[in-house]
């Protein structure tokens, strides 16, 4: 035979080999969509095992000295509080404390405590509650809680009288009352209280720690630690809390929490069925790909409203520096920021960043808060023309053949806009207000910078302006002082000012501290639409779109109560309910 | 020999010192440190009390002496992110990473040498262009996007897990169910890693066969009545391995400092994802250990390699002898 015709069959050869290689795939592939259909037949509402995705892993078990993520999430499957927010509802609801009273001013409550024990049989009582507050307080534990658990900067006094009542004074009014204590993780004395003792509590209750030293009052407990791998949590047979039927929750036997660092790789393993529920909102780009498992039933894709923690963008507002610098003259008035809130248009930036999913916004209190949101802001309408009438009643004027503004003196209208590298939403967001700038005259210098350079220099002051996120906790303003009030660490644009820079800011502290202090409902939100009319007037950050926040979950998991604070699923963990597992291919879990 | 030895073995620990030294001098001297994540939620004081405890506060010369010290005990700290010893956290990962990286090395090595061989000895045909062909393919295609297609592709098909090391019931095994979870769990991180590397080594292999195949000994040998292949085998592969051989030093280096992006993208509990996670949070000690461990497995490598070139080549073995 000669190489003409072999090559030839060669050819052939392989061309036959690789379609019975296409034909076997798609027959496996037919196989594994059957496989992957969800059985709806067994349906329990006791057992079973739901798994989740953990974006890192834990750095330590210990609440009280860490605040990442991980350690949140292990907070609320394996801890109890004395009462909650319900993330639904907003509402404050009994937990360990199954009652309380409040005195005529507001300022002391007295709580009855439930019957409970800890994981360990251990019973809890007061004394494990006046235990936690020493711990927070302690300054040699170094809690993170302890900022939360204040009230003017004073903390609070807490007393037993007995083993089920605990008193808690308060040191002055304060709006938020019972609910303060959403954030009051219980520590178990008997086992955390030689540590205190030896000033290493901030030390204990680390990752090396065994699994059943970690004792809990929550629906479940740590069963398993595999580091860099998953963790394993089992139902808490001694969890204190029954459904209305009198059924001991939790509903579920096992909650396995996989660390899947990459958020593609996480949407694959959802859409392969090896996880059941992601713990962090579906990307707008992800929408679109997860649809059609919607549609075949395999997939929930639960909207959860209109995020609460939108985007900002900020100037560095300290008047030191811009000092000797002559674009402060311009920068630090707030006509020039409110130029750039009309210079954005705010739907096309929806669409530009969050492919449509996304609504307009003036203030940090968004839609999503509903009983904080005031609808009656200033709003600063798309226009080009207000801008640029903004703009020149500042000086600002094209004075040369280029494309941008110069002030009086020469100097150009630019500045540098640093933004977290690595976050899409953010980086397009920066894109875009750089884009919507150039028509009204304005250079912007867009600069991603790695998270922890960013806040170095975000705390130093050594910026001109970001655009950047802020996370709260809670609905309520009165629990993020940070933010609002100008000495708080949170202040961004001027953090930790020993008296208000500005007369604005003064008055936005006042009334803080009026809403805070007020136990009247209707009075507290008249005093917050007050702050918020002067925050957008004033404009010291810029919101442009807040996202609508979409989670997606298997079609096995039921009784879900999303919020759109995090963790959106798993803060009520004791009452989810899985159908019997699907039957995947080989590569289930 | 021994003073050769030696003097490598002087080489690496001065690599391992070097290396783990910069690391730790650069994440300290770049902006931020391990408490600048929560200094939007604490007081500057506390922050401040915090980066005492942690002895941030003290100056950059205080504290490389003071680590210094510490690893002349053979002592790399503790880290920061974990309050774990850096050793025991490296030893952890390192063998998670290790057992990847050996069965990467193995495919990449059973896949890339005979085709090497192979494509290297034909001047021309459709199985040398088609291993060419994918060659260059494997080689194009980043890390990332390869990971990612064999992750939709485990996923698309079912055949094989996602992402981890083991099930989440793997650990309540028995040691050979274990193994049996573990084997089917390595395939798609494995050849992430192992595909560059195979088209990496066919391509060097290639080039060196076809300088090997018409070296005059290789004629010599077909004039003394050898078939084709098996002077290719005896003679050409042998002296075409010395090249090839020299890139697996850096190949094991690579994998044990450079395997990040695989092992993020199929959850790989590996010493890559250990150090990105300390450099990201400033873990300085962390990031010192990983960087020290990557050093020591390259300059291990190396130095392995060197002694395999020796057997696989007889000229080598002479120069070393003058």
């Amino acid at each position: 035979m000669n190489r003409q015709p072999r090559a030839l069959l060669s050819v052939l050869l392989l061309g036959l080999i690789a379609f019975m290689g296409w034909r076997w795939w798609s027959s496996q592939q037919d196989h594994a969509d059957q496989g992957t259909e969800i059985v709806f037949s067994d349906v329990s509402t006791r057992g079973g095992v739901l798994t989740s995705s953990l974006r890192s892993e834990p750095r330590s078990f210990n609440r009280w000295v860490d605040r990442t993520s991980p350690t949140v999430f292990m907070s609320h499957l394996m801890q109890s509080t004395l009462v909650r927010i319900n993330r639904s509802t907003q509402e404050v609801e009994p937990g360990l404390a199954e009652s309380w009273t409040a005195s005529a001013d507001n300022r002391t409550f007295t709580l009855t405590l439930r019957e409970a024990t800890w994981s360990d049989g251990t019973p809890f009582t007061s004394a494990d509650v006046v235990f936690t507050f020493q711990a927070i307080y302690d300054p040699k534990a170094g809690s993170i809680l302890a900022g939360s658990l204040q009230v003017n900067g004073q903390p609070l006094v807490v007393t037993a009288p007995d083993a089920r009542t605990v008193v808690i004074g308060f040191p002055g009014s304060f709006g938020p009352g019972i609910a303060i204590l959403d954030n009051l993780v219980l520590a178990p004395k008997h086992k955390l209280q030689a540590a205190l003792a030896a000033g290493t509590f901030a030390q204990t209750w680390g990752v090396a720690t065994s699994p059943d030293q970690l004792v809990s009052l929550g629906p479940f407990v740590l069963a398993r630690y595999e580091p860099g791998q998953r963790l394993v949590f089992e139902r808490n047979p001694r969890y204190w809390k029954k459904d209305a039927a009198g059924v001991v929750l939790p509903y579920l036997d096992q909650i396995v929490l996989d660390v899947v660092p990459d958020q593609d790789a996480e949407l694959v393993r959802l859409q392969a069925g090896q996880i059941d529920m992601l713990q962090q909102q579906v990307r707008p780009e992800d929408i679109a790909t997860l649809r059609p498992l919607v549609d075949q039933g395999k997939l929930q894709l639960l909207e959860l409203g209109v995020g609460t923690d939108p985007d900002l963008f900020f100037f560095n507002l300290r008047p030191e520096r811009w000092a000797k610098d002559p674009r402060g003259s311009w920068i630090m008035r707030r006509e020039f920021r409110q130029a750039i809130s009309h210079a954005v248009d705010r739907e096309a930036f929806a669409n530009t960043v969050f492919l449509g999913a996304g609504v307009p916004i003036w203030g940090p209190i968004t839609p999503g808060n509903q009983q904080w949101f005031s609808p009656n802001v200033p709003r600063y309408s798309f226009s080009v023309e207000r801008a640029k009438a903004l703009l020149a009643g500042l000086g600002l004027a094209n004075r040369d053949a280029d494309e941008w503004l110069e002030d009086e003196k020469g100097t150009e209208a630019r500045f540098t806009l640093l933004t977290f590298r690595g976050n899409t939403s953010l980086e397009r967001s920066a894109t875009v207000l750089r884009e919507d700038l150039r028509p009204i005259g304005i250079a912007v210098d867009v600069v991603a910078l790695e998270q922890g350079a960013l806040i170095e220099r975000m705390l130093k002051g050594d910026f001109e302006s970001i655009f950047f996120f802020f996370s709260s906790s809670s609905f309520d303003p009165a629990m993020s002082p940070d933010f609002w009030l100008s000495s708080g660490s949170g202040h961004i644009w001027n953090i930790g000012q020993a008296t208000p820079a500005t007369e604005w800011e003064k008055q936005i502290d006042d009334l803080m501290h009026q809403m805070t202090a007020s136990v009247a409902p209707a009075e507290r939100k008249r005093l917050f639409d007050q702050v918020q009319n002067i925050f957008a007037e004033n404009l010291p950050a810029i919101h442009f779109v807040a996202p609508r926040m979409y989670i997606g979950v298997s079609s096995r998991v039921s009784s879900l109560s999303p919020s759109i604070l995090r963790p959106q699923l798993l803060w009520a963990a004791d009452t989810i309910t899985v159908r019997s597992p699907p039957v995947t291919g080989q590569g289930g879990r | 020999m021994g003073r050769y030895l030696l003097r490598r073995l002087g080489f690496a620990l001065l690599l391992v010192l070097v290396v783990s030294s910069a690391s730790l001098l650069l994440t300290r001297l770049a902006p931020g440190d391990v408490t600048t994540e929560q200094a939007l939620v604490l007081d500057p004081e506390a922050r401040a009390r915090l980066r005492a405890e942690l002895g941030l506060d003290r100056p950059l010369a205080v504290q490389y002496l003071t680590w210094l010290g510490g690893v002349a005990r053979l002592d790399f700290g503790r880290s920061l992110l974990y309050s774990r010893p850096v050793s025991t956290l490296v030893g952890e990962r390192a063998l998670n990473t290790a057992v990847l990286a050996g069965v990467a090395l193995l495919l990449a090595t059973v896949i890339g040498l005979p085709l090497g061989a192979y494509s290297g000895s034909q001047s021309r045909g459709l199985g040398r262009a088609v291993v060419r062909v994918c060659s260059v393919i494997a080689l194009s295609v980043p890390p990332l996007i390869g990971s990612l297609a064999l992750v939709f592709l485990a996923a698309r098909t079912g055949w094989l897990p996602v992402g981890g090391m083991t099930s989440a019931s793997g650990m309540d095994q028995a040691w050979p169910q274990w193994l049996a979870d573990l084997a089917r769990h390595l395939p798609v991180p494995a050849l992430a890693l192992a595909l560059p590397l195979a088209a990496t080594l066919e391509r060097l292999q290639s080039e060196a066969m076809v300088k090997a195949v018409h070296e005059p000994f290789v004629a010599a040998s077909r004039a003394r009545g050898l078939g084709p292949i098996q002077a290719v085998i005896r003679h050409a592969w042998p002296v075409s391995l010395r090249s090839v051989l020299g890139l697996y030093g850096v190949m094991i280096g690579a994998l044990f400092s450079g395997s990040f992006v695989v092992e993020v993208v199929t959850s790989w509990p590996g010493l890559g994802r250990l150090m990105y996670d300390a450099l990201k949070a400033r873990d300085l000690y962390l990031v010192a250990g990983c960087a020290a461990s990557g050093a020591f497995f390259l300059a291990a490598a190396t130095l392995l390699t060197d002694v395999l070139l020796a057997f696989a080549d007889p000229r080598v073995r002479s120069e070393e002898a003058q």
